[in-house]
């Protein structure tokens, strides 16, 4: 058992790994009365061609598989899973995203018997030909209502102007036509390969014994075969240019919603120096978008746009993009502005003052960030999955110079990489 | 941990509510201003927040106010209007990281005058609101007065109330009209905001750590004389349907929104008031309650669909997404899991899950700054002195024939469809 302390935040954490290859980490919560545990597995929607575990050829699956397997794992042989966490007031749900699929619970009650459910129906797929069919009605209507959603079309329709082939511009839940070709097979083969103990981490945050956490995870624990290489994953090969410039389309909405977007080319950085790319993009962004930029406070009196404007960078291994974001009547001319912008040069844009500033304001929020455990729990198993350590995270920040914002300012806001999606009032 | 609230009168109508803790690493604290709902001025009392974001005579441009927020460690700022009942809050609330983890003396004094410098000393051009800045957030609220539609499951629930309500203030929307917008100036919209300080109740929170100077120094800032101040009568309840509603709304959607609205002539000052909640629960609370398991998962109709009860109406509110020729099937089988409810038709099982729901949500409370907040303001307006473990106490002892005699008082009044463009069904 290793154990973690960070003075400067008053907070610990403790971990182990099992011999199943599990890892479990705990941070220790006195006073809360609220307790979290996630057990997420590394695998999510862009995760769609990979070798299944003991075959040898790439297998590509149908779009919105990762998310049709998070929802059946709440099906169970012979009792109702909802029923037993709600007898226990643990309430408990599920998420998928690109990089990774989370089952969670939280609770003030039972928690050590809610964890023993938590464990056993993850790792105790049951999927029949019935149950699968039963739930392609459900995961419509989920991809239905998405689909009136304009905040979502915009934004999945800036990734899909671009990138070519990464599958991060497939939707999460995939379509109402791929859902239909996914079957029992298909699913157990992704089960299979990626819901391994060794390729999952099972995070907990509470007023709990470490002790008593790991006795009853190695008590409930299905035994697996350890594999070394956890890595089944296929990458695509995606150019570094975009697919196409703009996408624009019409809904329901009241006033055009536009997504800007500057596709990375500085990949294939893990751990600490992904993460640190991460906090100076997002310090360039915040330096030249957020409200307490020049350019915000101008586009913003001359009325084109609303408070609903900022920009932020999110980014993995393999792929990465700034979004500058908003609503405005005229999308084409903030479009054109920020063209103007990027194209000067960066001493005009970053100044010093304003880093400092910046740095404060970082350091305040990630403090505030801990008095929620949703926040410690997502937070920690996300960065984690890009092998970095929560904690690290105020030193990471303050480790990073002016200067480095001066170099990938010019590297990454270029015109040639910038799309624009838009939805337009129907 | 039982958490206490000191309350100090400063004034006529107003109060400074102290909730002590060192649980957290930040602190909040907020300003309630407590209007009448009514169209004469809902649409400047949403307003008026938006303008007052501007400028202080200190830091006239939003653009310095957020600077300086963000020297104050990322102190996070916000306002919201809304409606509870027929009253209309404004509410102006601001949290930040506590000093003590910054090694930044003085920073829970500076941010708490920063809060009431923004509400109590505007920007001010020829003694009233500047001219510009009203025309600007005249058209940002346009803008988010008409951005209502687009979201389209809250947007269906508001205008099932409209409908519902229409002949009480209820039904008016909590941001405003559009067309009211048109007569609104700096002048009057100053005179508006004097009138908002000089006779609104305020409700003053403050949860976190603070000393004795920091205590006095709120006490003394926020004492002033006032004379009348504008009382809210409670809202009539009934469960008397005159005429029920049908309501067929078009719009090009992919998803039709289902909205019930039901009257239950419970008030919550009312013995069977808790009786009411969990009978609400267990209809719709959570993926145990009857509609989760009929509509969602034997029918696969739904991906959402639940039940919530409006506690200062005594409206029940069932909503759920669906496809536009399932209408009919999904309201019968609401109707009849309704009918179920009240002929007595569940578990022992399903009445403790539903009270164990509502334990958890309760307690989970205590680990929220902003829900603490809540909860006392919730208290203070239904005149309710119980302290949140008395509450969960009263849930535990509600009985099986209560729920159902609780049940029986719910009367449908309107249903809402949201339905598409094409569709036939209607």
């Amino acid at each position: 058992m290793k154990t973690i302390t960070n003075n400067r935040i008053n907070e610990k954490i403790l971990y182990e790994e099992l011999d199943s290859g599990l890892k479990v980490i705990f941070m220790p919560k006195p006073g809360f009365t609220k307790k979290h545990a996630v057990f997420s597995t590394n695998y999510g929607s862009n995760d769609n061609v990979f070798i299944p575990i003991g075959e040898d050829k790439p297998l590509s699956v149908p779009e919105g598989i990762a998310h049709f397997l998070e929802h059946k794992l709440f099906e169970q042989e012979e009792s109702n899973l909802f029923e037993k966490f709600s007898k226990m007031g643990a309430y408990v749900n599920a998420f998928t995203n690109f990089n990774q699929t989370a089952y969670l619970f939280e609770t003030t009650d039972n928690f050590y018997e809610s964890l023993e459910l938590l464990v056993k129906f993850v790792q105790s797929p049951y999927l029949t030909d019935e149950n699968v069919e039963k739930e392609k009605g459900i995961i419509a209507q989920e991809i239905k209502m998405y689909e009136d959603n304009p905040k979502w079309r915009v934004f999945f329709n800036c990734l899909r102007a671009m990138y070519l082939n990464h599958p991060v511009k497939i939707d999460i839940a995939g379509t109402v036509e791929s859902i239909q070709t996914i079957n029992k097979e298909l699913m157990y083969k992704a089960y299979n390969t990626f819901y391994n103990p060794a390729n999952m981490v099972l995070f907990i945050v509470g007023d709990l014994s470490f002790e008593k956490i790991l006795e009853v995870v190695k008590k409930t624990e299905r035994h697996f075969d350890k594999v070394d290489d956890t890595d089944m994953r296929i990458l695509v090969d995606e150019p570094d240019s975009i697919k196409e410039k703009t996408i624009d389309v019409k809904m329901q909405v009241a006033t055009p919603m536009f997504y800007i977007g500057f596709k990375d080319n500085e990949l294939n950085l893990i751990g600490e120096e992904l993460i640190k790319k991460d906090i100076i993009t997002n310090m360039i962004l915040d330096m030249m978008f957020s409200p307490s930029s020049k350019f915000y406070n101008d586009l913003y009196n001359e009325g084109l746009i609303y408070n609903s404007f900022g920009a932020y960078f999110t980014g993995k291994k393999t792929y990465g993009h700034s979004l500058v974001i908003g609503e405005s009547n005229n999308p084409e001319k903030v479009q054109e502005r920020v063209l103007e912008l990027i194209n000067k040069d960066p001493s005009e844009n970053l100044l010093e003052e304003d880093f400092d500033r910046l740095k404060k304001k970082n350091l305040g929020n990630f403090l505030m960030g801990f008095n929620s455990v949703e926040f410690i729990a997502n937070n920690f198993v996300d960065l984690y999955f890009d092998q970095f350590n929560l904690f690290d995270y105020l030193n990471l920040v303050e480790s990073i110079e002016f200067r480095d914002l001066l170099t990938r300012y010019k590297n990454h806001l270029r015109p040639e990489n910038m799309v624009i999606s838009i939805v337009r009032p129907a | 941990m039982e958490l206490k609230s000191k309350r100090i009168e400063l004034g006529n109508g107003i109060y400074l509510n102290l909730i002590q803790t060192d649980k957290f690493k930040s602190n909040l604290m907020s300003y309630y201003f407590i209007r009448p709902l009514n169209r004469e001025e809902v649409t400047m009392n949403s307003l008026v927040p938006l303008v007052l974001k501007r400028g202080t005579e200190e830091f006239p441009t939003s653009l310095e106010i957020e600077k300086e927020f963000e020297s104050l460690y990322g102190a996070s700022y916000s306002s919201t209007v809304n409606k509870r009942g027929e009253r209309h809050f404004l509410r102006f609330t601001v949290e930040w990281a506590n000093e003590e983890y910054l090694n930044a003396p003085g920073q829970n004094l500076n941010v708490v005058k920063m809060l009431r410098n923004i509400i109590y000393n505007p920007c001010l051009e020829n003694g009233v609101f500047n001219k510009e800045y009203v025309k600007q957030e005249k058209e940002n609220h346009k803008n988010r007065i008409e951005g209502r539609i687009n979201d389209k499951r809250s947007y269906a629930v508001d205008r099932c109330i409209e409908e519902m309500c229409r002949y009480e203030k209820y039904s008016i929307y909590q941001l405003g009209y559009v067309e009211d917008l048109d007569s609104i100036n700096e002048k009057n919209l100053y005179s508006h905001y004097q009138n908002i300080l000089d006779t609104s109740r305020i409700e003053i929170f403050y949860v976190g750590q603070f000393d004795e100077a920091l205590e006095s120094y709120i006490v003394e800032q926020n004492k002033i004389e006032r004379e009348v101040i504008v009382e809210v009568p409670r809202e009539i309840i009934t469960n008397t349907v005159k005429q029920k509603n049908m309501i067929n709304e078009k719009l090009d959607v992919s998803q039709g929104k289902l909205v019930i609205g039901y009257r239950t002539g419970i008030p919550f000052e009312h013995e069977l008031y808790n009786a009411l909640l969990i009978a609400s629960d267990i209809l719709g609370g959570g993926p145990n309650s009857k509609l989760f398991k009929n509509v969602r998962e034997a029918e696969s109709l739904a991906y959402y669909v639940s039940s919530t009860i409006l506690k200062y109406k005594s409206i029940m509110i069932v909503d759920g997404g669906i496809e536009f020729e399932n209408y009919h099937r999904t309201v019968d089988i609401i109707n009849k899991q309704l009918e179920e409810l009240k002929s007595g038709n569940f578990s022992d099982d399903d009445m403790e899950i539903s009270k164990k729901a509502i334990k958890t949500s309760t307690e989970s409370i205590k680990d929220s700054p902003f829900l603490i907040s809540e909860f006392f303001l919730s208290q203070i307006i239904a005149k309710d002195n119980r302290s949140l473990d008395e509450m969960m106490k009263d849930f535990e002892t509600v009985t099986r024939e209560e729920i159902i005699e609780a049940a029986k008082k719910i009367v449908i009044d309107t249903i809402y469809f949201l339905n598409g463009n094409n569709s036939l069904e209607g």
